[in-house]
């Protein structure tokens, strides 16, 4: 059974094979199918409520899927399947397959009770079971990584929205994760200090993570992306490198997402952005 | 017209009976917390039955007066072969009241932690038991501390019901002065004095201890 | 062991029981909503001795336990050549207990409403009494539902004190049949039952109202 399971599996960071789900009478998901190779970034746009919260939170099981099969790293998420049943794997068997993805909220989610350096080596601690000296050792350069060694004693309350944000990737990045997930992480930011955060994901970028974001940065997703995905009423609509699903949108829902796009930025154009 | 003298001979009295109200609040409060947050802990596990029985306990307990609650273990318990003390009556039932309006604000803090701070954690890997220790139960003990207070200045209201059933704390022992001297005025006069300072003072105690935590 | 059929026959008489202290209860509450209203305006005064009386009235009501109030008010004014009856006693008792906590309740509730719904009020010509009836109290009241929902469960089980001075309310009628059927733990059973009908009817009439007044969302 697991042979087959890790077949063709081998180059990808996730696979999603005809995902769905639905909330009560509302279905969110109709059957997704994508592939996300490794070192890839892919940046998911759309409107509210087109599911692709719900597919990102999907992709670590933070939501249950009802149909299909996500693979993490060649490995079936969320559930084993035995004679032919699937059945629900408990928590601690669901952490262990996702345990090289790390995540970013668009709520930052610090814990308010630890400082930003105790936010950081948390998991590294309580999880890991690592000395004090060995995770802040960890926890000072994820911390240099976002740029905010010189805050490692500052409490969230006492952070800024970006500065908060850096210090949650710092704390995922402390884990040392071989795909991080962003769910919309500039989204809850004064618009002045999305530019900071935009910057960290890029540094990263650069440096060779697997990353999915979901975000409204069409500007971030035209420069950082290898590609980009474009999600409408619970499927993927359209998918490709940036420069041509900006410039020669094929379905007409996404030439009239991006035109909204256009008209309320009127500042930006697509092709501005696509450079 | 009121004459503090003719009751200074029972001053020993009055300050015996206040430290058993003191003591006995402390007790109670000390139990009721430890009891209180176990049953709060408990709620959380996913086991129906149990929450229903947890929840019946809460609701039933401040339901019901404290008063109705002391006569069903002091006068009730024979029937069942159990023949606590006024004492031991006093701080079981204050105990099992202070612990049912603990556990439903330590609820409500446990509430009170948001979702998303659970999903980071579970992100990185913790396990349920070490998100409630090192996540929601710091969090929640903070949130908890300006009801929980509240709750120190009403136990010590509510302690004065003890007297009927003849716990010999401060209540008791002003009207038993009252009954021996004939003296009415000065006795209660002195006994809402008593008790309007040290709640005036945990208030203002608390209070320093809010701000403080503010602060933090 | 447990034998109830002592106790039912006595039903009809707790009933009664339970009725008194329903009405004494909603007259406290309804005198001390009153009381409550009126030194929620003096707290919030600008003139500095009615805002120092009302805090000392809060502080008072808040720090003295019900029992103590009632024993004073009882038993204290005999002696200046005042007669009290256990009623007369028990409503006053009552009614500056809950009180104290309106007044606390209305004052929190003052605050939740923003400055500037009166400024918006003064500008079209609202006097300072029609912007307190027409702005102020409705906001005040729908927020202080919850407060004012537990306020009236504590008041009913508070009443229950009021055996103590011989008010014959539910309490009191049940340590009577007591004595008289030597079966206290199935009387203060069904007494209890009683209790946590009326207290449950309260808290359920209050997360009623709270759900008719909240505005639901379009």
């Amino acid at each position: 059974m697991s042979v087959l399971r890790d077949i063709g599996a081998r180059d990808a960071a996730i696979q999603l094979r005809g995902v769905g789900k639905t909330f009560g009478s509302n279905t969110v998901l109709k059957g997704v199918d994508l592939d996300i190779e490794r070192s890839e970034r892919v940046c998911v746009i759309g409107p509210s409520g087109s599911g692709k919260s719900t597919l990102l939170r999907c992709m670590v099981f933070l939501e249950t899927y009802d149909e299909g099969e996500i693979y993490v790293e060649g490995r079936l998420l969320g559930y084993s399947i035995s004679d032919g049943t699937r059945k629900k794997d408990s928590e601690v068997q669901t952490a262990n397959v996702r345990r090289n993805v790390g995540m970013v909220f668009q709520q930052f989610n610090l814990w308010p009770h630890m400082t930003a350096l105790g936010n950081v080596i948390a998991a590294l601690r309580i999880v890991k079971g690592m000395t004090r000296a060995e995770a802040e050792k960890i926890g000072r350069e994820a911390l240099e990584t976002v740029g905010l060694a010189h805050k490692a004693d500052a409490y969230p309350d006492r952070l800024s929205g970006g500065q908060q944000q850096r210090v949650a990737i710092a704390r995922a990045l402390a884990m040392n994760p071989s795909i991080l997930l962003f769910d919309e992480p500039t989204s809850a930011l004064d618009p002045e200090l999305v530019g900071e955060v935009l910057e960290v994901m890029r540094q990263l970028a650069s440096q060779g993570m697997t990353m999915v974001v979901v975000t409204h940065e069409m500007g971030f997703a035209a420069e950082v992306a290898d590609r980009v995905i474009f999600m409408d009423g619970g499927s993927i609509v359209e998918a490709g490198p940036p420069q041509r699903l900006f410039s020669k949108p094929e379905s007409p829902r996404l030439a009239q997402f991006l035109d909204t796009w256009k008209s309320r930025n009127a500042s930006g154009s697509v092709s501005e952005i696509t450079g | 017209m009121i004459d503090f003298t003719a009751i200074a001979e029972y001053a020993p009295a009055i300050g015996r009976g206040l430290l058993v109200t003191i003591e006995i609040c402390a007790v109670s409060l000390v139990l009721g917390l430890l009891l209180g947050l176990g049953v709060a802990l408990l709620a959380r596990l996913p086991w129906l039955p149990l929450r229903w029985l947890i929840r019946s306990y809460i609701e039933l307990w401040r339901g019901t007066p404290l008063l109705l609650q002391l006569f069903i273990l002091y006068y009730g318990g024979p029937t069942f072969g159990f023949l606590p003390t006024s004492y031991q009556a006093g701080v079981l039932g204050m105990s099992l009241y202070t612990a049912a309006y603990l556990a439903e604000i330590f609820r409500a803090g446990f509430e009170a932690v948001p979702p998303g701070q659970v999903e980071a954690a579970r992100m990185l890997g913790f396990t349920k038991l070490k998100i409630v220790r090192h996540i929601e139960l710091p969090q929640m003990l903070r949130l908890v501390v300006p009801p929980t207070t509240n709750q120190m200045i009403s136990i010590i209201k509510e302690s004065a019901v003890l007297s009927v059933i003849t716990v010999p704390e401060l209540t008791l022992t002003t009207t038993r002065i009252v009954s021996e001297t004939f003296v009415v005025v000065e006795p209660y006069l002195l006994l809402g004095l008593a008790y309007w300072s040290v709640t005036a003072m945990v208030a203002f105690g608390s209070r320093q201890i809010e701000r403080r935590l503010v602060r933090a | 062991m447990l034998d109830f059929t002592a106790v039912i026959a006595q039903l009809p008489r707790m009933a009664a029981g339970a009725q008194t202290t329903i009405w004494i209860s909603a007259a406290a509450l309804l005198c001390g909503a009153a009381l409550g209203l009126v030194m929620c305006a003096a707290r919030l005064s600008r003139n500095i001795f009615l805002r120092a009386l009302a805090a000392v009235f809060v502080s008072m009501f808040r720090g003295l336990p019900l029992l103590v109030v009632l024993l004073i008010l009882f038993y204290v004014p005999p002696n200046f050549g005042v007669e009290t009856t256990p009623l007369t006693a028990a409503l006053l008792g009552l009614t500056l207990n809950t009180a104290g906590y309106q007044t606390e309740i209305y004052r929190a509730g003052f605050l939740t409403v923003p400055p500037g719904h009166a400024e918006a009020a003064r500008m079209l010509g609202f006097s300072r009494l029609q912007i307190a009836r027409h702005i102020f109290l409705p906001q005040i009241f729908r927020v202080t539902i919850p407060a004012l929902t537990n306020e009236a469960v504590d008041v009913v089980k508070s009443s229950g004190l009021l055996s103590i001075i011989a008010v014959t309310e539910l309490l009191r009628i049940s340590q009577q049949i007591v004595s008289s059927t030597y079966r206290p733990l199935e009387t203060y059973l069904v007494c209890g039952l009683f209790y946590f009908l009326m207290s449950t009817a309260v808290s359920s009439f209050g997360r009623f109202l709270e759900r008719r007044l909240t505005p639901k969302p379009a």
